[in-house]
């Protein structure tokens, strides 16, 4: 279960609620790529105020 | 040399007068043949006497000979003294002394010696134990391109057992990955063994049930090198250069085991190694000429990946001893340690370098271990000093100016241990406070530009922020 965060307005990482890890959106971050994948394969993803997001696929293709 | 007229048959000599002495022989040609053979004789012993005669075959068995020139000689004992030094042109060796033959023939002493100055030309290396390296492919920094293959390094759990989920490291830079979880559990020194000579750690899994592994199904454990550090090999390319792998392994299993060399999706190499003997330290070596074909990390991306099976199904599964362009992480018919509940699996002393020969382990210092282990993860434990938030007066605040230890691989995921996490800060009047947020704000390879916190009021500063017992952060950019 992922959730973005907003750090001075913008959003440019999400976390990963059940380890409490910050993963930032950066190509050379594993993390990064794995986060994509599994939302992309269902993992639910909140947004900055927690709700969840059912526009998964769309917003994973706006990221890096 | 006339004398060779006369037959050494005495009948033959019947040669006219004064060559010879036929039957009926005139009595006044008597006297003209004894004066010849008189002549003859004189001619001879001058000839011996002055060497102008070629013996071409002499024996000599003592005495002294002077002046005679020979085309062979046999000798059968005695010795020659006082000679002129034969030349190496004949044989010899131009000297009288042997620092002096030594010089001419170019040769050296045996034994202790300063003669040898250089080597070059030698086809088979210096072993470590004559005080070379073992190998042709030269003997430098970082000979082993593992990390942590001695398994000293434990930072995310200083030698507790752990389950791990699948993608998760558990000894540094080892990682496992398994299709089923909770059927391994990874531990340092598990079972507390003796390691083998020279090793005070290993790696150790023990099976937790006794599964039967799908055919599509995995259970390995692997490290994943960066491609800076495999760039040298040229693999991918027509000078791919031959590397081999060792280890130590240990199992309460024989058999056949397996794994595989890959670059993280489109060529691998399985191969397979046996273990003989149950609960005995094993070493293993696995040559692999370097793969010419497919594309190999050469930056800070996967180079080389290192699988161990721990059972795997044929599909993840390929012919030993051969690169493959698919994605197989064991070899065919590999002994599957999950198989068995109990099963012990050990290894350590894990070296990969290049060359055929698998040589000593190269054991680096701790402190460098550590270091090479925190390109890819630190572990912030108690007590680590952080910077003191920049607004002590209110409850939501930044602490700025975050640093990582090492250069990270590239841009870390910052995991803290709790959204509470309680570190531990102290007011400068005394009391402490209590962070009841904590998020990282934009890591990169070098630090974090600011730690966003909310805490319980402050009253009078801070003098102290450090992480509290029990807690951690842990900045990772593992592979």
């Amino acid at each position: 279960m992922y959730k973005l965060i907003k750090n001075d307005d913008v959003i440019k990482m999400v976390l990963r609620i059940e380890s409490n890890t910050f993963i930032p959106f950066a190509l050379d971050n594993t993390d990064y790529q794995n986060f994509k994948k599994e939302v992309l394969a269902g993992a639910e993803l909140q947004d900055v105020d927690g709700n969840v997001m059912t526009d998964v696929a769309e917003y994973v293709r706006t990221l890096p | 040399m006339a004398y060779t007229k006369y037959s050494l048959t005495p009948a033959n000599n019947t040669a006219t007068p004064p060559d010879g002495a036929p039957e009926g022989m005139l009595p006044s040609a008597v006297n003209d043949t004894m004066r010849d053979m008189m002549a003859q004789i004189r001619d001879c012993g001058d000839g011996i006497r002055d060497g102008t005669y070629t013996m071409t075959a002499p024996k000599i068995t003592g005495g002294t000979i002077t002046g005679v020139t020979y085309t062979s000689i046999v000798i059968t004992g005695g010795s020659i003294t006082g000679i002129t030094d034969l030349a190496v042109a004949d044989g010899g060796t131009g000297a009288s002394t042997a620092a002096n033959a030594r010089t001419n023939l170019s040769a050296a002493a045996s034994g202790a010696n300063s003669d040898i100055t250089s080597l070059t030309g030698l086809t088979t290396p210096l072993s470590q134990a004559q005080g070379g390296t073992g190998t042709t492919t030269g003997y430098y920094g970082f000979k082993n391109r593992i990390i942590n293959g001695a398994m000293v390094i434990d930072q995310r759990n200083a030698g507790a057992s752990v389950t791990p989920a699948s993608g998760s490291y558990t000894l540094d830079r080892w990682q496992t990955v398994q299709t089923v979880a909770s059927k391994f559990s990874v531990q340092q020194n598990a079972g507390s063994v003796t390691p083998p000579a020279g090793f005070k750690n290993y790696l150790g899994i023990t099976s937790l049930s006794a599964y039967t592994v799908g055919s599509s199904e995995l259970f390995n454990f692997l490290q994943n090198i960066e491609g800076y550090n495999i760039a040298d090999l040229g693999w991918g390319t027509a000078n791919a250069k031959t590397v081999t792998l060792s280890f130590q392994v240990y199992s309460s299993l024989t058999g056949t085991f397996g794994g595989a060399f890959n670059n993280g999706g489109s060529r691998s190499y399985p191969f397979t190694y046996s273990i003989p003997v149950a609960n005995t330290w094993t070493s293993i070596s696995i040559t692999v000429v370097g793969d010419t074909s497919g594309t190999w990390g050469s930056t800070n991306s996967n180079g080389i990946q290192i699988w161990f099976s721990l059972g795997c199904g044929s599909s993840q599964s390929g012919t030993a001893g051969a690169w493959s362009g698919s994605n197989f992480v064991s070899a065919t018919g590999a002994t599957s340690v999950v198989g068995t509940n109990g099963a012990t699996f050990y290894i350590t002393g894990v070296q990969l370098e290049v060359g055929s020969t698998a040589t000593s382990f190269d054991y680096r210092p701790y402190g460098t271990e550590l270091n090479l282990c925190k390109r890819y993860f630190e572990n912030w434990g108690a007590g680590h000093a952080l910077p003191l938030p920049q607004n002590y007066g209110t409850t939501t605040d930044r602490m700025p100016g975050i640093q990582w230890e090492v250069q990270k691989r590239g841009t870390p995921s910052i995991t803290f241990s709790s959204s509470t996490l309680n570190f531990l800060g102290q007011q400068t009047g005394g009391g402490s406070i209590t962070v009841t947020a904590i998020s990282s704000a934009a890591p990169t390879i070098w630090g974090d530009d600011y730690w966003q916190i909310s805490h319980s009021t402050v009253t009078s500063g801070l003098n102290r922020y450090v992480v509290d017992t029990g807690q951690y952060v842990w900045i990772s950019a593992e592979l």
